[in-house]
Order: C-alpha cells, then sequence, then structure tokens
C-alpha cells in the first residue's frame, strides 16, 4: 500500500527582493496510513511551509508529493482544490469556521462541495457526535460557541468527507490547556478509529498525544 | 451546491443590510432614470403620432419657392403663399401619378361670421372639387358632404369654438360680400397633416372658391396626390422628373409625407436614446457604487475566502457566490425600480406634456423591461471583476489575512 503522503526531495524556494529564502531544503520523508505524527521546530523552521505542502496548498520548486500514491506535480488548481476536498482534512489554529452558517451546515458545507446538491445532513450529525458536541448547538452559529466547542466542531467538519488525512495547523494553539488536552483525546480516538493524523505544533504536550515527530530545523529535518 | 453560496451570498446582504439596501438604492434610481425618461420619450412620441393624421400615403406638390412658380402670383423668391402651381402643371401631375388620384388645393384665409350678430372671425378656407372632397377627408363626425355649391364643411375644432352644427349658416367676408354658407357636415378630427389642416377650417367646393374669390385655375396652391397604387417614394419620384426637368428652375417642391413621417419619428426615436442614454449615466454611477461594494465585501472575506479554498471550493464557486450577492443587489433594486419608474414616468409626462394617456402602452413596458434589464446587468458586470479576484486568491496568503 503506498503511503499517504510522500515527500521526495522537496525544496520550496521563496524569491524575494531582499534574495531567495529556501524554506524546504531537500526534505524527504513518508507517511503512513493510520500514523498520529506531529511536525515541530522553532519560528521560521519551515513547519507551515511543509503543511501547505501537505496540504496541496502550495507546490514544490523542486522535488515530489505523492498524495496516496498521486503525483501532485502536474496536477491542475481543479484537480489539487478536488484532491484537497476529498482526500484531506484541514484542522486550523483559530477553527475557521463560517459565521454566516449554522453548525450543522458548517459540518455540511465539504460534503455540499463534493455531492454537488443538497446533503443528508445525517452524516454531519454522525460526526458531531463523534465530536462530542451537544445536541442543542446543531443549529447555533459558530460565535455562539466557545473555543472548544468551535474547533470540535471544525474536527467534523474536516472528518465529513472521510478524509485519508487530517492536517491540523495548532490544534490547540488557541485554548486553554484543559480544552486543548480534550482536543487531543478526541483526535487519539480517531486515531485509534484509523485516521492518519498530522499535527504542526510547537507544544511539546501536544507532541507527545502522538506517536512519532518529526522535527524541522531552518527547513531540513534534524530528527 | 450552489445552493450553500446562494444562501452565504443571501446572509451576507442580510448582515450588510444598510449598505446593500444602499447599493440596491443606487440601482433602483439608475432604473427609474432610464424607464422613466424611455417612458417620457414615448409618450412625446406617442403624443405627436396621435396629433398627426393618417396621411402616410399621400405625396404633396406646392409650388417651388425658388422658381417664382408658373402663376400670377410669380416673380421668384416671394413668400410661398404668393406662388402658385397652374392647371397645365396640374394636369401633368394627374398624367403621371395616374391611376393614383391628385387633388388640386386652393386655400385662403377669409374674415367670416357664424350666425347674425356674432364677431367677426378669420379662419383658412380650401376650395377641392366636389368629387375630391371625399378622398381627401374621408372621415365626416356629423352630416354629409356638400351637394351644391353654396354648402361647406367645417373642422371639428371650428364647430366647438363657434358652436356650428351641420345646418348653421356662414357668412363669409367682413360684410358677407362672398356670399353665405351652410355646413353641410362636420369633418372628424384630423390633427396636424403634410396636405391640408382642417380641424379650424372651413371646406368649400372649388366652384364656389373661385367664383367667390375670383381666382382661376392657375391659382393652385398645392396638389394633393392620394397613393393607393405603388409607393409615395415612387411617385415622388415621378413627378420630380416630370416637373423638375431642369434642375437649375425646379417647378415644384414635392414632400413624401411617408418620409417625413418617418424622419419625424426617427427624430423622437433620437431624442428619447438621448433622454434615456442621460438616465443611464445614473445607472453607471450605480455601477461604480456596486463595484465598490464588492471589493470591499471581498476584503472582508478573504479569510473566508481562504478557508473555503483550502477545504476544496473550486474558484468557479467562489466566483459564483459573490456573482449572486450582485445579482439579488440588482434583481431586487431593478425590480423596484421598474415598478417605481411607472409612477416616475407619470409624474414626468404629466409635468412636461400635460397627458399621462401614453404610460400605460407597450412601448413603456419595454422601457422598463430595458432599464430592469440593463440594472441587472450593471450589477452582475460590475461584480465580475471583484469576483474573479476572490476566486484568484493565493489560499496560503488569504489563510493568514487577518
Amino acid at each position: 500500500m503506498a503511503p499517504v503522503i510522500q515527500f521526495t526531495d522537496v525544496v520550496k524556494i521563496y524569491p524575494l527582493k531582499s534574495g531567495d529564502v529556501t524554506a524546504l531544503d531537500h526534505i524527504s520523508f513518508e507517511v503512513d496510513h493510520g500514523e498520529f505524527i506531529s511536525i515541530m521546530g522553532p519560528s521560521g523552521s519551515g513547519k507551515s511551509t511543509l503543511l501547505t505542502m501537505m496540504g496541496c496548498l502550495d507546490t514544490p520548486t523542486s522535488g515530489d508529493i505523492f498524495i496516496s500514491g498521486i503525483r501532485t506535480r502536474d496536477m491542475s488548481d481543479i484537480e489539487l482544490t478536488n484532491l484537497r476536498r476529498d482526500r484531506i482534512g484541514f484542522i486550523f489554529q483559530y477553527f475557521n469556521l463560517f459565521p454566516l452558517l449554522n453548525i450543522i451546515e458548517n459540518v455540511s458545507f465539504p460534503q455540499m462541495l463534493k455531492s454537488q446538491a443538497q446533503v443528508d445532513e445525517k452524516k454531519a450529525i454522525e460526526k458531531l457526535r463523534a465530536v462530542q458536541l451537544d445536541e442543542r448547538l446543531y443549529t447555533h452559529t459558530p460565535l455562539e460557541l466557545s473555543g472548544g466547542q468551535q474547533q470540535r466542531v471544525a474536527i467534523a467538519r474536516a472528518l465529513v468527507n472521510e478524509p485519508d488525512i487530517l492536517l491540523c495547523d495548532e490544534p490547540t494553539g488557541n485554548l486553554d490547556s484543559k480544552t486543548g488536552a480534550s482536543i487531543m483525546e478526541l483526535m487519539t480516538d480517531l486515531h485509534k478509529n484509523g485516521s492518519t493524523i498530522i499535527v504542526v505544533t510547537h507544544d511539546p504536550h501536544v507532541a507527545e498525544y502522538t506517536e512519532r515527530t518529526i522535527r524541522i530545523v531552518d527547513g531540513r529535518i534534524a530528527s | 451546491m450552489s445552493g450553500i453560496f446562494w444562501e452565504i451570498s443571501k446572509r451576507n446582504i442580510r448582515i450588510h443590510m444598510l449598505r446593500s439596501t444602499l447599493a440596491m438604492l443606487g440601482i433602483l434610481i439608475g432604473v427609474v432614470a432610464i424607464a422613466s425618461m424611455g417612458i417620457l420619450g414615448n409618450s412625446m412620441s406617442q403624443s405627436i403620432s396621435s396629433s398627426l393624421s393618417s396621411v402616410g400615403d399621400s405625396v404633396i406638390v406646392t409650388p417651388y419657392a425658388g422658381s417664382g412658380g408658373g402663376g400670377p402670383g410669380g416673380g421668384g423668391g416671394g413668400p410661398s403663399s404668393d406662388l402658385y402651381l397652374t392647371d397645365q402643371n396640374y394636369q401633368k401631375i394627374k398624367r403621371a401619378v395616374a391611376p393614383n388620384v391628385a387633388i388640386p388645393v386652393m386655400q385662403k384665409s377669409a374674415h367670416m361670421k357664424v350666425g347674425v350678430g356674432s364677431d367677426d372671425i378669420v379662419a383658412t378656407m380650401y376650395g377641392l372639387p366636389q368629387d375630391d372632397i371625399k378622398d381627401l377627408l374621408p372621415d365626416l363626425e356629423a352630416g354629409d358632404y356638400p351637394s351644391g355649391n353654396s354648402a361647406c364643411l367645417v373642422g371639428s375644432t371650428f364647430a366647438k369654438d363657434h358652436n356650428v352644427k351641420v345646418g348653421s349658416r356662414i357668412t363669409i367676408g367682413q360684410d358677407g360680400e362672398y356670399g353665405t354658407l351652410r355646413v353641410s357636415g362636420i369633418i372628424k378630427e384630423r390633427g396636424m397633416s403634410f396636405d391640408i389642416s382642417t380641424d379650424s377650417a372651413l371646406v368649400v367646393t372649388k366652384d364656389w372658391f373661385e367664383t367667390a374669390f375670383d381666382t382661376t385655375d392657375d391659382e393652385l396652391n398645392e396638389v394633393v396626390v392620394k397613393v393607393s397604387d405603388g409607393d409615395t417614394a415612387d411617385v415622388k419620384t415621378t413627378i420630380e422628373k416630370q416637373l423638375n426637368r431642369n434642375t437649375k428652375d425646379k417647378t415644384v417642391t414635392v414632400t413624401d409625407s411617408k418620409a417625413t413621417l418617418s424622419s419625424i419619428y426617427e427624430t423622437f426615436g433620437t431624442v428619447t436614446t438621448f433622454v434615456t442614454a442621460i438616465g443611464g449615466i445614473s445607472m453607471l454611477v450605480a455601477g461604480v457604487s456596486i463595484f465598490n461594494i464588492m471589493m470591499m465585501s471581498v476584503n472582508e472575506r478573504i479569510k473566508e475566502i481562504g478557508i473555503m479554498r483550502s477545504i476544496g471550493t473550486q474558484k468557479k464557486e467562489v466566483m459564483s457566490m459573490f456573482i449572486y450577492e450582485a445579482a439579488i443587489i440588482g434583481v431586487t433594486g431593478s425590480l423596484i425600480g421598474g415598478l417605481l419608474s411607472f409612477g416616475g414616468g407619470y409624474m414626468i409626462s404629466a409635468m412636461m406634456l400635460g397627458t399621462t394617456e401614453y404610460i400605460f402602452t407597450l412601448a413603456s413596458l419595454y422601457y422598463v423591461a430595458e432599464g430592469v434589464g440593463f440594472g441587472i446587468l450593471i450589477c452582475i458586470v460590475c461584480a465580475v471583476y471583484p469576483a474573479w479576484q476572490a476566486a484568484n486568491l493565493n489560499p496560503i496568503d488569504a489563510l493568514r489575512h487577518e
């Protein structure tokens, strides 16, 4: 079985007026199905660039990236967008829910993109139950929810299309330690149920929940 | 799928109600301006056309003002009232236009009195061959055509103004020196016309006219050709060929009433287009405001766009969201504007034309539809660039946007 994510000698250079900046410097690694990985490193080490590359939001200057065996280099914007929609779930530090939509609609949103039609809300409700969100909140808007509740909704939204990978960018960075711990326990449960999860964090407590840690320093894998 | 973007657009308009309402107001004003001006132009055109009699089938031949005519009044370059067509001219015209009917017309202003002891009136009198009166004036409001030389027809306005009825007697001349005429019929209102204007005039037989005013067959003011066979333009050309053989010394001026009428309508069309275009300027201003609002909407939602793109929303779907928003504003503003423009057109027409009877016509509806369509189109066109910009934002930059 092909790795869920495979980076082969990936280089990412940002051309700036003041000179080129190498964000990723010949990175190679693989993530297998069902792994729970954290990516750590100091600020400016290339963690976020790595995440955007894994999320197909950016393309490498050189090298190849494979998502579920699919080489992303030659894909069009439409194909990359569909790849993100169908195979990748994003969880952000600031939750990034749509304030104009209620909780059910937020969770159903990726499903609507995929099905190109009105969707059955059952699946969204199933995912909201999986992240243990109080049912009374389903018709509320995101701004009426606490940070922890919003992050649970964001996780449900990331899961609704049954993606191959969950990419999490500092998922507990905007939560208090107790809520952050509950979110990480939720992720651990998801991992036990077979989800592949990659967490970018600078918090060693978060990294403790994961099975493997990739450390990035100056755009290179340090360990 | 488009349902969710439609829903987001609607909700975005709702939470920015004041801003959206102002944008709708701009479009509404633009539509009202365009449609009202169009309705006004149309009302003007209809108002004029209703006051023009149906003379689309006539060719009018008058003495050429620069030639000196052919008759006693000649002398070259004098006022047209002193110029006449001769009987010879008439016979040539008659032969040239056959089988169409050529009607010689004599005209004179005369003093007259209606009944006994009434005020002196000055009115135009037309002398027409008795057999041709019916051809030129087919519609009577009351009475019948003159059966003898001492009978006349009067125009509807003349009859109304001077309380003339069928059977009334009119004394011609300041002291009645030209005799007395009995009114045999009242001519139906014809409005402005290119041949003879009968509404405030009297029509008598040519024989009576010649006897009373001591004129001859060589003192014709005009010849009216009623074209029933062929095209008026062809008849005009034929007459010109026959009577204006020498281009330096023309005998007659030939007017094709159909061409004149179409030229008048063309002029009104141009005026309508011009005033509508002035209304269009306000629509362009509204379009700029829509553009501005859509740019604001995009700038406020950069992060939201970044999230959408990162979780799998296609560029065209992002675009559609902004286009829907502009379309909702455009359709709502334009439809309300369309309804209000009937009121606007009503007020402007009442103030400027003094009549509102042409407001609810098919042509007015056309201008309302044009205004509404233009309003919607402007909104959508003005949203295309902001929507395109939103769709083409770099997802990473958009996600990092604060």
